[in-house]
Order: C-alpha cells, then sequence, then structure tokens
C-alpha cells in the first residue's frame, strides 16, 4: 500500500450561520492513498460537514484542503473529476428506473455510448441489480435503492470515493456486498473515506478510523492498534464510547 | 451540449412519468379558458348583444316621447322592458319598490303629459322666432315664458352596475333630445305650412346628420370584433403558462430534497446546464398549452355559441411571443423554485405571486380601466408585457416590429431571473451552511 498522502486536511474549521459553536474545530489530518478511511463520530460530530467540504459543496470557515496536490479553495472543478460522492440519503430519481438514473449520472460525469453501457452492466451484475434494471427506484427495497445510489457515485471511477453511512438500514446481505465491493475498491486503487455508525463494520473495513466529536479530532489509528493498543477496551465500540461518552446526542 | 440532451432526457421522463400531473398541466387551463369565457360571454352578452337587462318602463305620458322611447330603448337591444308585473300594470308605487327591494335595477317612469308639456315649450319658442322673424318689433310675446320643467324619474337599485347605469342614462338622454329635435322641427314645419299653404318642405322628415362609423386603424383587422374570446383566450394562455410556476418550483425543490441536486453539485456540470434542461422541457409544456388553448378558441369556444378565435396572420409573431412569454415564465419559476425553501413556500408564493401579477397584468381587467398608479403598476408585470403582445398580434394586427418591446422585456426578464437563481445557488448551497 502506498503511503502517498491523497489528502491532506489542515486546521480545518467551519461555523454554521447562527452559530457560535465550531461544526468542525481545527481539524487536521491526512489521509493516505489506497487506504479505506473511517470518520466516525456520534450524530453532530462533523462527520457530514467534513465529507461536505472534502466534496466542495460549501467552504470552510478557516484552514485547507490539498486533494491529489489540489488546492480545494482554487480547484473545485477539477476535483469534482476526481472524486466521488455517495449521500447519506438516497439520492436518485424515484421514478426513472435504476438504469436510467445511471446513465443520467453516468452522462454529467461526461460518460457515454459502449464504455457507460459496460460499466453500468458490469456494476449492475456485480450487485445483484441486472434484473430490476428496468424498474422504476421507487418500487426498490432499501437495499437496492443504497446500491443503485452506491452505483451512481463509482460510474466515472473516481479515485477518491466518499460515503457517507453507505450502509444504514439494509439488510446484511447487501451490506456484505456493499463492504466486500469497497475492499475490491479499495484493491484496485481507489480511496475510501467512509462514515458510520457501525463499530464493529469499521473496524473490520477501515484500514485506519478517526474519531471525531465535536468537531475535535480525539483519536486516530488503525482500529485493531488503536484496540491492541487501549487493552482496557475489547473493541472500537468500548473505546468509542469511553471517548465520546454514554450521554444521548441530537 | 451533451450533458443539456442527457438532462433534458432525464426532465422528461419525469415528467412523462407524472401522467395525471401532465394532463393537468394541459386539461385545466383549456378548462379554464371555455368555463371563464362562458362565463364573461354572458356577461358580454346583456351588454352588447342580448335584451338581457330588464327595466320597468312606466308610460303614463302614452304619446310621442314615451312612445319613442319605449320603442328606442328596445331597439338598443341592452335592456328588456318590464311594464306588467304577473299581468298587472305597473303603478308608480309597484315600481318604485320594486326597484327599493332589489327586484329590479332600474325603474323609468315617464309622467303623464310629459310630450304635451315639452310641445307647448317648443310651441312658444317657435311662435317666439317665427314672430320675430316676420314680424320684427312686434311684442306679442314679450314677457311670456314657459318654466314647467319637463322631469323623467329614473330609479336606480344602488347595486347596478356602473356600466348599466351609464348606459341607460345616454340612452335615455339620446332619444329624448332626439324626440325634443324632432318636436322643434315638426313644430317649425306646420308653422311654416300656416303661413304659406303652398310651400312643400324639401325634407319631410329630420335625419340625424352625425354618423359614426367603427373603424380599426390596423386596417387588416377591422373585421375582428373585441369578442370575448379574443380577450380570454390570450389572458388564460399566459395566466397557464406562468402557472407552470407550480410544478416547476416542484421539480426543483422535490430534486434538492430528494438529495439528487447534491450529488450533482459534486459532478463537473453547471447549474445553468440544470436550470436551461428544465426550461427546455417546461418550455415544450407551454408551448404545447398555448397551441392547446388556441386550438380551444378556434375550435372547441364556438361549439359554445362562442365567436371563434381570430389569430390573425402573423404567426411568426404569434411564435415568437409565445416562446419568449414562456422563458420569462419558466426564468420566474426556476427564480422562485430556487429561493423558497419547502414546496409550501414555493407552491403558496408561486401561486399567489401569478394572480397578483395576472390582476396587476390586466389579465382580467383591462389596464385601461385602472386608476392611473395602477396602469403605471401594470407596465411592471411581465404577465402585462405577454398580455399586450397578443392582444397586439391578435386584436391590433401587429406587424414583428410592434411586439419586439414585448419580446425584448419577456427574454431580459427571463435571462435576469436566471442570473439570479444562478447566483442565489451558488452563493447558498442547498444544505444548510
Amino acid at each position: 500500500m502506498s503511503e502517498q498522502v491523497i489528502i491532506k486536511i489542515s486546521n480545518l474549521t467551519k461555523y454554521y450561520k447562527r452559530s457560535d459553536e465550531p461544526a468542525i474545530d481545527h481539524l487536521s489530518l491526512d489521509i493516505q492513498q489506497n487506504e479505506i478511511f473511517g470518520l466516525l463520530g456520534p450524530n453532530g460530530a462533523g462527520k457530514t460537514t467534513t465529507i461536505s467540504i472534502l466534496c466542495g459543496l460549501f467552504p470552510p470557515s478557516e484552514g485547507d484542503v490539498i486533494i491529489d496536490g489540489l488546492d480545494l479553495h482554487s480547484n473545485r472543478e477539477k476535483i469534482k473529476h476526481l472524486i466521488g460522492i455517495v449521500p447519506q440519503e438516497v439520492a436518485l430519481y424515484p421514478t426513472l428506473t435504476g438504469l436510467e438514473n445511471l446513465q443520467f449520472f453516468g452522462n454529467m460525469y461526461g460518460l457515454r455510448g459502449k464504455e457507460l453501457k459496460d460499466r453500468i452492466n458490469e456494476y449492475l451484475v456485480r450487485f445483484g441489480l441486472e434484473k430490476f434494471a428496468r424498474k422504476k427506484v421507487i418500487s426498490y427495497s432499501g437495499g437496492m435503492k443504497r446500491r443503485v445510489n452506491l452505483i451512481a457515485g463509482l460510474l466515472h471511477k473516481p479515485k477518491i470515493l466518499f460515503l457517507d453511512e453507505p450502509t444504514v438500514g439494509i439488510d446484511v446481505q447487501s451490506r456484505n456486498v456493499i463492504l466486500e465491493f469497497l475492499h475490491d475498491l479499495r484493491d484496485k486503487g481507489t480511496t475510501i473515506i467512509y462514515t458510520s455508525h457501525y463499530m464493529e463494520e469499521a473496524e473490520k473495513l477501515c484500514s485506519r478510523v478517526v474519531i471525531v466529536d465535536q468537531g475535535k479530532l480525539i483519536a486516530i489509528g488503525n482500529p485493531k492498534l488503536l484496540v491492541a493498543e487501549n487493552p482496557e477496551f475489547k473493541s472500537l465500540e468500548t473505546m468509542f464510547l469511553h471517548l465520546t461518552g454514554t450521554g444521548l446526542r441530537d | 451540449m451533451f450533458k443539456f440532451f442527457a438532462a433534458f432526457r432525464k426532465e422528461w421522463l419525469i415528467l412523462e412519468r407524472d401522467f395525471a400531473g401532465l394532463m393537468l398541466l394541459f386539461l385545466m387551463p383549456m378548462v379554464m379558458v371555455i368555463i371563464l369565457s362562458m362565463v364573461q360571454e354572458m356577461g358580454w352578452s346583456t351588454m352588447a348583444k342580448e335584451p338581457q337587462m330588464p327595466v320597468l318602463f312606466l308610460n303614463n305620458d302614452k304619446d310621442s316621447l314615451g312612445n319613442m322611447m319605449e320603442r328606442g330603448l328596445v331597439e338598443a337591444k341592452i335592456f328588456a322592458l318590464v311594464q306588467t308585473i304577473d299581468s298587472v300594470p305597473l303603478s308608480q308605487e309597484l315600481l318604485r319598490k320594486l326597484v327599493r327591494d332589489g327586484e329590479y335595477q332600474i325603474g323609468i317612469i315617464i309622467p303623464e303629459n310629459t310630450s304635451r308639456r315639452i310641445r307647448a315649450k317648443i310651441q312658444l319658442l317657435v311662435n317666439k322666432t317665427m314672430t320675430s322673424l316676420m314680424m320684427p318689433g312686434n311684442k306679442l310675446f314679450e314677457g311670456i315664458t314657459n318654466t314647467d320643467s319637463v322631469e323623467i324619474m329614473v330609479y336606480f337599485d344602488p347595486a347596478v352596475k356602473k356600466t348599466f347605469h351609464n348606459a341607460f342614462i345616454s340612452a335615455a338622454r339620446e332619444f329624448s333630445s332626439k324626440i325634443e329635435s324632432r318636436m322643434i322641427f315638426e313644430t317649425f314645419q306646420e308653422e311654416l305650412r300656416k303661413m304659406f299653404p303652398n310651400f312643400t318642405m324639401p325634407v319631410t322628415e329630420y335625419q340625424q346628420s352625425v354618423q359614426y362609423s367603427e373603424i380599426y386603424p390596423s386596417g387588416e383587422v377591422e373585421e375582428i370584433l373585441p369578442s370575448t374570446t379574443q380577450h380570454n383566450v390570450p389572458s388564460w394562455a399566459i395566466f397557464a403558462m406562468f402557472f407552470i410556476i407550480v410544478p416547476l418550483t416542484s421539480s426543483i425543490i422535490k430534486e434538492r430534497e430528494e438529495g439528487s441536486l447534491i450529488r450533482l453539485m459534486t459532478i463537473p456540470v453547471s447549474y445553468m446546464t440544470i436550470f436551461m434542461a428544465k426550461v427546455g422541457v417546461y418550455l415544450v409544456v407551454c408551448i404545447i398549452q398555448f397551441i392547446l388553448m388556441v386550438l380551444a378558441g378556434i375550435y372547441l369556444l364556438p361549439l359554445f355559441n362562442m365567436p371563434p378565435l381570430d389569430t390573425g396572420s402573423n404567426y411568426l409573431g404569434i411564435a415568437l411571443m409565445t416562446v419568449s412569454a414562456s422563458l420569462a415564465a419558466l426564468g420566474y419559476g426556476i427564480m422562485v423554485g430556487t429561493i423558497a425553501k419547502t414546496h409550501q413556500q414555493a407552491a403558496a408564493f408561486g401561486a399567489v405571486s401569478i394572480v397578483v401579477l395576472a390582476a396587476l397584468g390586466g389579465l382580467w381587467v383591462p389596464v385601461y380601466l385602472m386608476g392611473n398608479l395602477m396602469r403605471h403598476v401594470a407596465t411592471f408585470s411581465p404577465l402585462n408585457w405577454a398580455h399586450e403582445g397578443f392582444i397586439d398580434l391578435f386584436l391590433r394586427g401587429s406587424t414583428l416590429q410592434g411586439i419586439l418591446p414585448e419580446i425584448g422585456k419577456l427574454t431580459i426578464f427571463f435571462v435576469i431571473t436566471i442570473i439570479i437563481a444562478i447566483v442565489y445557488r451558488t452563493l447558498k448551497p442547498p444544505i444548510s451552511t
């Protein structure tokens, strides 16, 4: 695995309007090429805000982000070609078929013709959706929607893939297919930045995780090593609860 | 361009699959134009064609003035004279009561001997004139005056429409002055005949010398009468075009709420492409809507006893007006859909603002009937620009050059609203910051 830094976050801070508390508070970290990097934290910790900034959806209040050697602030359009995003919501058009959704998002990435058709077919087969491709998304199960949602972010074969809770609310089978696929994708050279509330899943999937709470970095490292270095915690989940507390969050 | 066509296809598929919504977009305006034209046609007919306004008429004179006014009001075809109620002849008290109770809006009483009293006044005037002419210095009629005033009583229900009030008063005045003129003429004739028994009058009946010709300065369209169809079809077609704001804003907000817009924002595609694809699809809808409205005006309205729509012959002008009015409507819809935070906001503001702009723009009440201030305000409504353009084409037979100012204003409005939408979306991403 290459040790090259593909995303460098320095002093990243974000204040939302009408809020005195920062959603992200001077966050600094490096993400290596070809790693599956887990961004973990309770609700409101700043995970989605961090991913939104990295995807160029809105600017930070302070701090710098360098993606694949390009400053995010001045190279937003170039960076869009490098990244893929799988949002937390199923960001698809429900009255279009799965195939039509994928054709549309592929076209938006500039893909067309045989190249696009082959890629769509490859992913549909891989995710067991080929029989349902011509059915409207509105008729899909939650797991099927999540799988199409994932494919839509992958069609252009991005160098960096952002996944915001991609396995939330789906059955074990769908989750298993997605996680296996992410491993394969990493092996083929894609860097994956992934947020989840499932600690066990993150422990298995990620080469490194960062735990954030109230916008601040609390712990970072390989999940297995983090647990091994702190033998008082039996798992990443117990460590997570210890670090972020057991109180309920909004 | 490839991305635009892909986005256009996506928009089209989404719209096409909402079959009920699509049918509503096409059928509702047609239903609206038919119903409203029929409703207004009734009012229009009352004003212009059918003798439908009942007027209580009590002719106690039963002589020249009373009889002629009766004939004149019937011939005017605006009023239906009512002289008996349940076979009982009208009386002054009954007439007054019926108007006071609002059962009838207008009542007229021509008192007894009205014609005789007018004749007496005229006779004195003629005698004075003839004496001073034939026997200068004769003081036979000096100091004799007739101060007897003739009063015709017209009763109005306070709720009567101003138009009927004015129409009735001016018709009554016209007939009474006609009768007076005729009486003067006849009295002079009579006096001259007495003086010169062998003298034959060159004319035996007084003819009005002033005649009115109806001329439409645009020449070519002088036969197009300003019917309800000519007014309603363009008005409601424009209203329907702008009402596209409701499905258009819904499409924009749905895309945002479903998260697709967020995904699109991370893809190398511009807002311009996304917005213009929507404009393209809904422009097709607006054009189809307009064609259907025009076809309804030409073929359907006559089935309901209304005059057919005459579009004139400037088809290029009509096409350009349709496209520019549609673009203005779509630009406004894109802007409202982008700025509104929820479906409710967009639907409520969008619908109400279109109703207000339509009212201000003279779609319901002609601008020339508005006060000075509102007439000035009307010129700021894009619906007024579109309406003026179509009225120019349909009623005034305008050339392409004649409607260029309207086309220009509508196109500029479209450009400005799209720029506002793009700038707003760029500065304010669809997720809270």
